[in-house]
């Protein structure tokens, strides 16, 4: 990607980089990134400003410099920075080379972003112009300088309260998968579906027939005598709709919601019985 | 100006548009019970970093919708919306929609979304990237209505709904709609390239999943050796028929040795129904090897 004129296989995967990138903002993406705060697990608060276009508008410095608005977005896979910001911040070399699309720079790293009074470090972002941000700070009449998306907020707990414009960050230990690393790879590699294997976290004692044909539920055909299922009440005929209060509108989804339930837990189980919903208490016994 | 920004927000669905300018949405009459409610909400974490939650639109679904800040509304697909039953109006910018269920309790009454195809979701579904189709995305209009709590490290968000009600986006005019800037033609252009892509290099498949198969016995841990004994056998249950008895200590399970329940667990997690297994049982001061075949349940 850092070549001016890319041979073909490098065109090829600038594209996919590129497309990947695109699409993975599927919400406003243009947006710079934070950096991640290492070690305390301290909450730090962030105040942000609505922006008439309904967008959360963080004021970050980057690097020590700034401060920088960047737009906050749940549905923004990557972190984005703009190239007057990257280069502005020292995040990217300002003679450092753009591609034929948006500018684009590609990956690079925030060293350091400071967001209220929260620190993160070492926050990989994507350097490119977004349209919709260079539109959007047409119109506001000031610059908005990149977007803050997954590859930030997924290192914490966060709390966003539209009321109080207030957000929280709690230092979690997640790992970030790198998207733009991922992301090309697959697109261009086998398409293989990947099998996974629901495995309910204890025993219920009760065999599943057929979803409802609406997506309401699904029906149970039979329960084992004195299984948990049985001693929570369930009988043959029942038609599952909640397990542990995720919808199980297919046997799959049963499956998924009972792998969540621990052994000797109590879970309750939504049913329809004779046209009535009723709750029941379910506590798997630990076996398979 | 404020044209141009809201062709965009049309084109793209995405870049927000005015609060400013649009019609402040009053919060019913009525006090709605689930004001200052917590609701546990079940996501999905998608290939592509997306928050996927589950909703029912008057009554149909569930649907995966996409957790988007940086969409300014309720947008539904409109292949989505044709399961429904609703359709763009004829005249105007919104669908109205009677009710919104979030998966994990949450649910409001009339509220307004556009039934439009942002051509992210459309580059991203013929891609086949996210790992599942997405059927719309919740944006600022309902987002806000909540105090949203996410924690990646835990399997649910908790949403707790505010006395909060955002105002709508303005409706841009046609001719902004249909003339949008050209650097948004460009990104529009990104779902017909994808759609190009996926056409020439093929589409990620979902991924498949399977249930686990059903043994019928219960068992726990007894003693420093961590040993796991089977304490109870159901009745007509695969591993009746296999001639597991209560008191069999498990030795092992498809040749891996069992020390623990942690790992008698590990050892089935990936069983599923109608294949065999192998369980090795020590009863008394012998070894019986035993084959039970997984059947259907849980």
């Amino acid at each position: 990607m850092h070549d001016e004129r890319p041979s073909k296989p490098r065109m090829l995967r600038t594209l996919l980089v590129l497309t990947a990138a695109a699409l993975a903002g599927a919400s406003l993406w243009l947006g710079p990134a934070p950096a991640e705060e290492a070690g305390s697990k301290a909450t730090a608060t962030a105040r942000f400003t609505m922006l008439p276009s309904n967008h959360m508008v963080l004021r970050a410095m980057l690097n020590g410099k700034g401060p920088y608005r960047l737009i906050f977005d749940l549905g923004a896979p990557i972190t984005l920075l703009s190239n007057k910001a990257a280069e502005g911040s020292g995040t990217v070399d300002a003679n450092a080379p753009k591609s034929f699309l948006f500018s684009m720079r590609g990956e690079a790293e925030v060293a350091k972003l400071q967001v209220g009074s929260l620190t993160a470090e070492k926050l990989p972002v994507v350097v490119f112009d977004h349209p919709a941000l260079g539109v959007l700070s047409q119109v506001l009449g000031e610059p908005i300088d990149g977007i803050i998306g997954f590859t930030f907020f997924a290192r914490y707990r966060t709390t966003i309260d539209y009321q109080k414009d207030e957000m929280t960050f709690t230092p979690v230990d997640f790992s970030v998968r790198d998207l733009m690393k991922d992301l090309p790879d697959r697109i261009a590699g086998p398409k293989v579906a990947r099998q996974r294997v629901l495995a309910p976290g204890g025993l219920w004692g009760l065999r599943l027939g057929a979803a409802e044909p609406d997506g309401k539920g699904v029906r149970v055909a039979s329960v084992v005598p004195d299984s948990p299922a049985a001693l929570a009440g369930l009988a043959a005929g029942d038609v599952l709709t909640a397990v542990d209060e995720r919808w199980t509108a297919s046997v799959e989804d049963v499956y998924a919601a009972a792998s969540g339930v621990e052994p000797g837990r109590e879970a309750p189980v939504a049913v329809l019985r004779e046209g009535k919903e009723q709750t029941l208490t379910v506590r798997p016994a630990d076996g398979a | 100006m404020i044209h141009k920004f809201i062709a965009v927000a049309a084109t793209v669905g995405l870049v927000g548009v005015a609060a400013a300018v649009g019609a402040q949405d009053k919060p019913g009459s009525g006090k709605d019970p689930q004001l200052g409610r917590a609701f546990r909400v079940p996501y999905r974490l998608t290939d592509t970093n997306h928050f996927l939650v589950r909703v029912r639109i008057n009554g149909k679904g569930p649907f995966n919708f996409l957790v988007d800040s940086g969409a300014p509304a309720l947008y539904v697909a409109t292949e989505t919306a044709a399961k429904i039953g609703i359709a763009p109006p004829e005249k105007g910018f919104w669908t109205p929609i009677d009710s919104l269920e979030i998966e994990g309790g949450a649910r409001l009454e009339k509220v307004k979304g556009r039934v439009e195809d942002p051509f992210q979701l459309v580059g991203m579904n013929a891609l086949g990237l996210p790992g599942a189709s997405i059927d719309g995305i919740l944006g600022f209009t309902i987002l806000a209505r909540f105090k949203l709590d996410i924690d990646l490290t835990r399997d649910r968000m908790t949403w707790t709904r505010l006395d909060f009600a955002p105002p709508d986006p303005p409706v841009p005019t046609d001719e902004d709609r249909k003339n949008p800037p050209a650097e948004m033609q460009l990104m529009n252009a990104l779902g017909p390239v994808a759609k190009g892509l996926a056409f020439l290099i093929g589409k990620q498949p979902e991924e498949q999943v399977a249930a686990r198969g059903f043994l019928g016995l219960e068992w726990d841990e007894a003693g420093d050796a961590k040993a796991v004994r089977i304490v109870r056998v159901l009745p007509e249950s695969p591993a009746a028929a296999a001639g597991v008895a209560v008191g069999d200590t498990l030795v092992r399970i498809d040749g891996k040795p069992v020390g623990g329940l942690r790992s008698a667990r590990e050892a089935l997690a990936g069983l599923r129904q109608g294949r065999a297994v192998e369980l090795v049982v020590r009863r008394g001061d012998e070894e019986k090897t035993l084959k039970a075949t997984a059947g259907e349940g849980l």
